[in-house]
């Protein structure tokens, strides 16, 4: 197994083991999902032309080296976690916040 | 000297951040959990893109970036985290308006 794919596997996973765990329950909103198809969509464009140029570039040595057009598929799983994470955390301390003002 | 790292990163910025104005998301108003949620993804991401950089992971190409580096990261890598995180709360709560207006 190679690092970068088992980092970005793992994060993938341990962000929606955090969102259980915190109760935030994200993860289980179609609210979430329509936000990771849009995030996605425009993704491909971004990462697209990161990877296509390349302006990132990556060692062959720490993934797997199955692309998506130009992106490495564990750039997905590493969006997902990013985007995921992020998502979590908002609603963890909006949810403190507005329970503050009660 | 090139910009185009840059010029990426606002492309990816330019309309979320023009919509969070007009959106009436609330999002400002919450601006304690925002910066919160922005701040812990990326102190958690640049930690972990300092780490493998340096292991070789992926490097960037000088050839498109502005050459300004803080421990040996583009100064464009760094704002990454910042515009990904502040687009994916944008989408989120651009989506949520959409989908759960009463």
């Amino acid at each position: 197994m190679k690092e970068y794919t088992l980092f970005a596997v793992g994060s993938a996973i341990a962000v929606v083991l955090l969102d259980h765990l915190l109760g935030t329950r994200v993860t289980v909103r179609r609210t979430f999902w329509v936000t990771i198809a849009i995030m996605f969509f425009f993704k491909i464009p971004s990462n697209g032309y990161l990877t296509w140029r390349p302006i990132v570039i990556y060692n062959p040595d720490y993934f797997l080296g199955i692309r998506l057009g130009t992106i490495p598929v564990e750039d997905f799983f590493y969006g997902f976690g990013l985007i995921t994470l992020t998502l979590v955390l908002w609603e963890f301390f909006l949810r403190r916040e507005r329970r503050h003002e009660l | 000297m090139n910009t185009e790292y840059f010029i990426v990163l606002g492309a990816i910025l330019f309309f979320p951040l023009l919509l969070s104005f007009v959106m009436r998301l609330g999002m400002y108003r919450r601006a304690g959990p925002l910066l919160k949620a922005m701040g812990i993804v990326s102190i958690l991401y640049w930690a972990w893109d300092i780490a493998v950089t340096a292991r070789g992971h992926w490097s960037f190409n000088p050839d498109y970036v502005v050459g300004f580096r803080i421990i040996g990261m583009p100064v464009e890598e760094w704002l990454f985290f910042l515009v990904l995180t502040f687009v994916s709360i944008f989408t989120y709560e651009a989506v949520r308006k959409l989908l759960e207006r009463k």
